[in-house]
């Protein structure tokens, strides 16, 4: 009876395992369902271009398209610009908070939080509102364009860097570099971005999806953008929308490998761990 | 003429005062370790010292020039942190070089300095390394030779062993120590650690909020402390009240028993004053002659390894005592009758503004 039973509360707590294990792997078989189904569907629809086969004609199609990498170059040199505008305004601001200015993260947070409770179409008539009459004329100009996706994208930028910079002990190691002769620049691009490389490639492809997905700002200020163009095959063609979503896919996979090569490549952001004595 | 000179500096931040009148001159060479508990501001005094806080009001001169409007950076200050600030992106000899390379320095000399610093930490193996590949000693270490390798006039140490373990703390002092002696820089330590702070300083610089309690060196600061809060910040003591019988004589009654100390004492006779004595200058009387006698009963008696600690009730007051422990040691029970000694010279006054 007693060996019963010590047989019996030994394979308890292996059974509840199995059992939490079981019900983990299901709901992660549904996850993975509900999210590539719908995936798997879209590449399969995109290969019936040609009718009675499967092919890669829908993707000749996009690919042979000039409006395609017109809108997309379009799109990839704004968004390069967006971000290097947008980590150059953030850098400065999010290390300004966390070394000088913590009060003012309370009103940083307010700010990063407009983009989302504004709707881009507000905040485009708004910018053609106030641009498009002197004394300052932007309203025919990318640089409007630049500015509304800055506008978008802050929110993302301002949390990725502030992230990285609470992950390493900013003070200390700004007060380190100073106390070694090290001026505000050679602190700012030898230690601490180095140090937060990952946190601010997550932040420069984040805005990169941003910008390259973005409809709103792009229709209203009439520039030839990849965010439309998609709207326009969508709405016009039939197969090549589904080849333009899964290439979309791709090219946000790409970024999401390329920041984890990233951040296993190098020594910023990296595990803190002790050694031997 | 002094290497490191605060003249009346004050810090005020807001509305509270973290530094106040703090004056101190250190030679060249010397380690003045700043000694307190949290908030005395001996860390604020430091980070005025390298810069990265501004005095409300006095100055700051090395080497005679006022360092005060002068940007961290411009100093020529080496400071160790309590968390090591090492540069994670870096390897050691990356961080040691580190200094080095934003003056400018060539990179023959700067690999010359690397390798003269790693030589004298004991490291060379690890030039490779990473900070995280590395326990807390030896980021510790690396990051005084950090310090070290821009040959600054001034080393600053903030708690830096505070974030380790207490084998690795003895052995690390021990080290920087030897190094600070090797290379003659003044240096200024910041501890809570009064052992610490005994151990490896030629003076101490006592402090309690804001204000310099006392600055003397480890042997007068724990033998002859100032005041009430230094005798009790350092080491173990007994503070008696007493009633001066003849202050300019230096007697005093304990609970009716008089006993003498080797200064006059700070105050008029009838008036009470507070005399301290160390537990290990106090013996069972056991025939050895001693000036000063005390009866009372023995009320406790706590085993602590090398040394058996006594605490005995004179009445009003207790004393502690502390006996070297030894196999043969025959201690009288507790609640007997007994009579302690010690000599006038360990018993000091204590100033009545203190604790």
């Amino acid at each position: 009876m007693s060996t019963t039973m010590t047989a019996r509360s030994f394979a308890a707590p292996g059974a509840a395992a199995r059992r939490r294990k079981g019900w983990s792997s299901l709901w992660l078989v549904l996850g993975g369902l509900y999210f590539f189904l719908p995936l798997l569907a879209t590449f399969l629809f995109s290969l019936h271009g040609k009718k009675g086969a499967l092919s890669f004609i829908a993707y000749a199609h996009v690919f042979r398209d000039p409006e395609f990498l017109h809108t997309f170059s379009f799109s990839l040199e704004m968004a390069v610009v967006t971000i290097a505008a947008g980590l150059a305004l953030m850098i400065p601001t999010a290390i300004w908070v966390n070394l000088r200015l913590p009060r003012a993260r309370a009103l940083i947070e307010v700010f990063a939080l407009l983009p989302f409770v504004i709707p881009p179409i507000v905040l485009v008539f708004g910018l053609i509102r106030m641009y498009s009459r002197p004394p300052v004329m932007l309203v025919t100009s990318p640089v409007l364009l630049i500015a509304g996706y800055v506008v978008l994208s802050f929110p993302y930028i301002f949390r990725s860097v502030d992230a990285g910079l609470r992950a390493i002990d900013l003070r200390v190691l700004t007060e380190a570099a100073q106390s070694l002769g090290a001026r505000w620049s050679t602190t700012l691009f030898r230690v601490v971005l180095p140090n937060i490389r990952v946190s601010v490639l997550s932040a420069a492809f984040l805005t990169f999806s941003i910008v390259v997905g973005e409809l709103t700002l792009a229709v209203m200020l009439a520039w030839p953008a990849f965010g439309p163009y998609m709207a326009l095959v969508g709405r016009d063609l039939a197969y090549e929308p589904a080849a333009l979503a899964v290439i979309s896919f791709l090219l946000t996979w790409g970024s999401l490998a390329v920041i984890q090569l990233a951040s296993r490549g190098g020594r910023g952001q990296g595990p803190t761990a002790g050694g031997v004595h | 003429m002094a290497f490191l000179e605060l003249i009346d500096v004050v810090k005020h931040f807001g509305r509270h005062t973290a530094v106040q009148g703090f004056t101190l001159s250190a030679q060249e060479g010397e380690l003045i370790s700043f000694l307190g508990g949290s908030g005395c501001g001996k860390t604020t005094t430091l980070r005025m010292i390298a810069g990265f806080e501004v005095p409300t009001a006095g100055r700051i001169l090395i080497s005679g020039r006022d360092v005060v409007p002068v940007a961290p950076n411009r100093r020529g200050v080496g400071m160790v942190f309590q968390n090591y600030a090492l540069f994670p992106n870096m390897t050691v000899a990356r961080n040691i070089g580190f200094g080095l390379r934003v003056a400018g320095r060539p990179g023959s000399e700067i690999s010359r300095r690397v390798d003269e610093m790693l030589e004298l930490i004991h490291m060379s193996e690890f030039r490779e390394r990473y900070p995280h590949q590395m326990s807390g000693g030896q980021q510790q270490r690396v990051a005084l030779a950090r310090a070290l390798a821009i040959r600054p006039s001034v080393l600053l140490l903030d708690e830096p062993l505070s974030a380790l373990d207490a084998k690795i703390r003895v052995r690390l002092r021990a080290e920087i120590r030897a190094i600070q002696r090797s290379l003659g820089i003044t240096t200024i330590y910041v501890t809570h650690d009064q052992e610490e702070a005994l151990s490896i300083s030629d003076r101490i610089v006592v402090m309690k909020d804001g204000r310099i309690e006392q600055v003397g060196t480890p042997f007068e600061i724990y033998n002859r402390p100032a005041t009430g809060f230094v005798a009790s910040f350092i080491g173990s003591s007994n503070a008696l009240r007493a009633v001066a019988v003849h202050p300019e004589q230096g007697t005093a009654s304990v609970d009716g028993q008089e006993i003498s100390a080797a200064r006059p004492l700070p105050a008029l006779a009838g008036q009470e004053v507070r005399l301290q004595i160390r537990p290990e200058a106090i013996s069972l009387h056991n025939g050895v002659a001693h000036n000063n006698h005390l009866r009372g009963t023995l009320v406790n008696v706590v085993f602590l390894g090398s040394i058996v600690r006594l605490v005995v009730s004179t009445g009003g007051s207790e004393l502690m005592l502390d006996m070297f422990n030894n196999p043969h040691l025959a201690l009288p029970e507790v609640g007997s009758t007994v009579t302690v000694g010690f000599a006038p010279e360990a018993c000091v006054p204590l100033e009545t503004n203190g604790e």
